[in-house]
């Protein structure tokens, strides 16, 4: 089974799209902030795919996406952010810090899991 | 409501809460980047969410003020203390609208649609911000020349009706975690791939190849119903970084051209590729290549290296080269930012309140439980079963205290509210007021938490009415213009104290007693304290402001005030001092469901003292039996015989025991007959029929199953002080009875 770990400050969403990717039947693990993720990301947790929101209190999801990209077991890892910001910029400067692709905020199912389907390798 | 709905309102209310007071702290602070962000990213995790739970009315009234907000954070519009306000009437408004969700309606009622307007007419008056809903559409932001390159440019069609995409992989593919096969696989999954050609002509040597580079690129005919939109989102995530071109059926010779000049390949092998793939016959390759050639003068047509001097394709180039730069530069700057507030975070569970309530409940009956069997193994006299149950009983005690704490929740939250309060109101009145908060981590029970919102709220609201005076009358009196309201919290024996403090004109002694003696609360020569005359301002029906204003009431207030705190099992009280101020202090246990309890024996009853207020126990000499109070050390101690107070029948026994207890600074003793020990206690409520009681607090059951009744310590020194003062006011003045601290 493929897991896919879910990191957003919002816990509507992340009860919303964690319903939605284990219907689906993937594993689902969750972190509310950058930090904890980055703490499990150290552990060793194993996850096909990460999905991490980009406006989060503390380290912000940016930054994140470059933290993890810095960790060996992690650097090819497929990473979706999640953004409501139609903004060309946003999405450039993730993709610069190593982010695979995004998801706009909010999503379908369809369109969540097409996405993943995309990128999951 | 769904689980999903209830989540959602109540992170949005945490949100919002957390709006409000970072614009509060704006206000003082104007400039403040972090805060800004703040604010953004509560309004920003509304809007998300709202859109998730599909709640319209929410998002696009939400939009609207992440928008300003945006527009604030870009340093576009100034704020300002007009805009502050306005945005604080958008967290109320938002606030309403979450209420209505909650209701389970399905839209705001036409007064608050009409609220939301007025609010939004007035955002978007001042600010100039943008109006647009928001934008769901993900393949917004295609960058013009994206189109521009499937757009037909003349010459004649081609014949195959596939479409042609051609796809130049950028070198950073792999480590932003793609994987090249992933397109082809998803674009099995919209259309068939009739034929593939895969481009490796960049691939170095062997020895020069980095590993983690893409050097591939694909020429691809695909059939497929999809639209040009459909099979443009597939490239999404790659089109700033590869070259990508799509080319719909049928599309014109030339366009092929411009594509082949495009793209970085020898010219006369991407002919050969492309007719491989079939996306051109020879004949068509032939006549498209004599008639790119002739323009060229040569020198393009044989250095294929350098194929962007055919004039149309430097255009498409350079609109292309754009995006590079401005990646590197986005990424540049995003790297000189340094992470500021790295702030830990709490690490949150969120359970619901009824599953804890359950476990605090078994809790309890673990501890009951837990007293029956050690009753049953000192009885036994096997030495190692008393062992094994005191280790049991050690851990009972450790899981009760560790449940317990469990539904503890700071104060601080709580005093934050007040902060909007006190500034609103303030302004209302003409009054300046700061706030002061110290303590906010105090831990109390939530339930408690939540009942006390609305005495602290009378408390408040009455401290600036009444209490705190206008900033002339203030300095009149040789006091700063700007009024001090404290709220404070902390630990004080065994209790949580909670206090509202304010400098300002302090309680009025004679208009108070005047009051009181109007009403027939107490009799005209009565001999009262200050203390006592204070505390009169609680009894009901008692009122002494001149005027009544909408801020504090209409003179309900304080008796409710004591109501709802007694209920509690607290008490509060009041100390004033001329021109100085009031104190207000809330007096609450530390819990209210377990205690730690002193078992003591009276007759044949059983009764349980919370140890908390205990001090000592000491024998009742035979000099003390006769009168009601003893000396301890040097001190007036008053005595209680709880054979008395219960009317108990039954021999003296021939030695009696004194529990001193003492509360809120003053000390009593409890006769009783004997003093069974420490006793671990679940406090079960009496029914309302015993709720007029004096001196019983609730009940419990022991470990043989008999029931024991718990003492009131409040209630039965306040009674042994009244006892003093009425019936002996002479002598309780004439010795320092208490020692009041």
């Amino acid at each position: 089974m493929k897991t896919i770990f879910l990191v957003d400050d919002s816990a509507t969403i992340l009860l919303s799209i964690s319903g939605i990717l284990s219907k689906a039947g993937y594993g689902v693990e969750k972190a509310p902030s950058a930090l904890d993720a980055l703490k499990k990301f150290q552990a060793g947790v194993k996850v096909d795919l990460l999905i991490t929101d980009l406006n989060m209190p503390g380290m912000n999801g940016i930054e994140f996406i470059r933290e993890v990209r810095k960790l060996p077991n992690y650097r090819f890892m497929p990473i979706l952010f999640l953004t409501t910001e139609s903004q060309q910029s946003k999405k450039l400067e993730a993709k610069a810090a190593g982010a695979t692709g995004w998801i706009v905020k909010p999503a379908s199912a369809d369109e969540l899991l097409n996405t993943i389907k995309l990128v999951m390798r | 409501m769904d689980e999903i709905t209830s989540v959602f309102v109540t992170e949005s209310r945490e949100q919002l809460a957390a709006l409000e007071s970072a614009l509060l702290q704006l206000e003082h602070n104007p400039g403040d980047d972090d805060t800004l962000n703040a604010i953004f990213r509560s309004a920003h995790t509304i809007k998300g969410g709202a859109g998730v739970i599909e709640c319209t009315y929410i998002v696009s009234f939400t939009h609207v003020v992440e928008n300003v907000l945006d527009t604030l954070r870009n340093r576009e519009i100034t704020l300002d203390a007009d805009l502050i306000a306005l945005l604080l009437a958008c967290g109320d408004h938002m606030g309403q609208l979450l209420g209505v969700l909650e209701a389970g309606a399905s839209a705001p009622d036409e007064e608050l649609s009409a609220e939301g307007e007025a609010l939004l007419q007035r955002l978007q008056a001042g600010k100039g911000a943008s109006t647009q809903a928001p934008n769901t559409n993900p393949t917004a932001g295609t960058p013009a020349a994206f189109d521009a390159l499937i757009e037909s440019s003349g010459g004649g069609a081609v014949e195959t009706d596939c479409w042609h995409i051609s796809l130049r992989f950028g070198p950073d593919v792999l480590r932003n975690g793609l994987d090249p096969l992933n397109f082809l696989r998803y674009l099995g999954e919209i259309g068939h791939i009739e034929r593939l050609e895969t481009v490796a002509d960049a691939m170095p040597a062997a020895a020069e190849m980095d590993a983690e580079r893409c050097y591939l690129g694909f020429e691809i005919s695909f059939s497929s119903t999809a639209d040009k939109a459909a099979i443009e989102r597939v490239f999404d995530f790659v089109r700033d970084e590869c070259t990508l071109h799509i080319l719909p059926p049928h599309s014109r010779l030339n366009d092929y051209f411009t594509l082949i000049n495009a793209l970085p390949e020898d010219l006369m092998r991407l002919g050969e590729i492309l007719v491989r793939v079939g996306a051109l016959t020879q004949h068509e390759l032939d006549e498209g290549l004599s008639a790119q050639l002739a323009p060229l003068a040569g020198a393009a047509a044989t250095d294929a290296a350098a194929p962007t001097q055919a004039p149309q394709i430097g255009e498409i180039l350079v609109e292309h080269k754009v995006v590079q730069p401005e990646l590197v530069a986005a990424a540049v700057a995003r790297q000189k930012q340094v992470s500021e507030n790295k702030a830990a975070e709490a690490r949150l569970i969120r359970i619901p309140a009824d599953k804890l309530d359950r476990l605090i409940d078994l809790v309890g009956e673990l501890v009951i439980a837990g007293a029956s069997v050690n009753l049953l193994a000192s009885k036994s006299g096997s030495e190692a079963l008393t062992e094994a149950t005191s280790l049991t009983g050690r851990l009972v005690e450790s899981i009760r205290d560790a449940a317990l704490q469990l539904r503890m929740v700071q104060i601080g939250d709580t005093f934050n509210r007040f902060h909007r309060v006190v500034r609103d109101t303030s302004r209302d009145m003409g009054k300046e007021i700061e706030l002061v908060i110290s303590g906010g981590e105090t831990e109390l029970d939530k339930s408690m938490v939540e009942k006390l919102g609305d005495p602290l709220m009378h408390l408040v609201r009455n401290a600036m009415d009444h209490g705190l005076e206008l900033p002339a009358v203030r300095e009149a009196s040789g006091k700063s213009a700007r009024g001090r309201l404290e709220l404070n919290a902390f630990h004080d024996s065994g209790s949580i104290v909670i206090e509202v403090v304010e400098d300002g004109a302090g309680l009025n002694r004679e208009r108070i007693l005047a009051k009181a003696i109007e009403r027939g609360l107490v009799q005209a020569g009565q001999a009262l304290t200050d203390a006592e005359i204070y505390n009169l301002i609680f009894e009901p029906g008692f009122s002494t402001a001149a005027q009544v204003t909408n801020i504090s009431g209409r003179g309900v207030g304080m008796d409710v005030v004591r109501r709802n705190i007694q209920g509690l099992r607290g008490s509060i009280d009041v100390s004033s001092e001329p021109g100085k101020g009031s104190r207000f202090a809330i007096r609450l246990p530390l819990t209210l469901a377990i205690i730690d309890g002193f078992l003591v024996g009276v007759g044949e009853a059983a009764y349980v003292i919370p140890l908390d207020s205990v001090v000592e126990c000491i024998e009742l000499s035979a000099e003390g039996s006769e009168r009601d109070y003893v000396n301890l050390r040097g001190e007036v101690l008053p005595l209680l015989r709880l054979r008395q107070l219960f009317g108990m029948e039954g021999e003296l026994p021939s030695r009696q025991n004194v529990v001193v207890v003492h509360y809120a600074g003053s000390k009593s003793g409890i006769v009783v007959d004997q003093l069974l020990g420490e006793f671990q206690t679940v406090i079960k409520p009496l029914g309302s029929i015993f709720r007029h009681i004096k001196g019983i607090g609730g009940s419990t059951i022991l470990g043989s199953g008999e029931v024991a009744l718990i003492l009131d310590v409040q209630a039965l020194v306040q009674r042994c002080a009244s006892k003093e003062a009425q019936h002996v006011p002479g002598a309780a003045r004439a010795l320092p009875t208490t020692s009041r601290s």
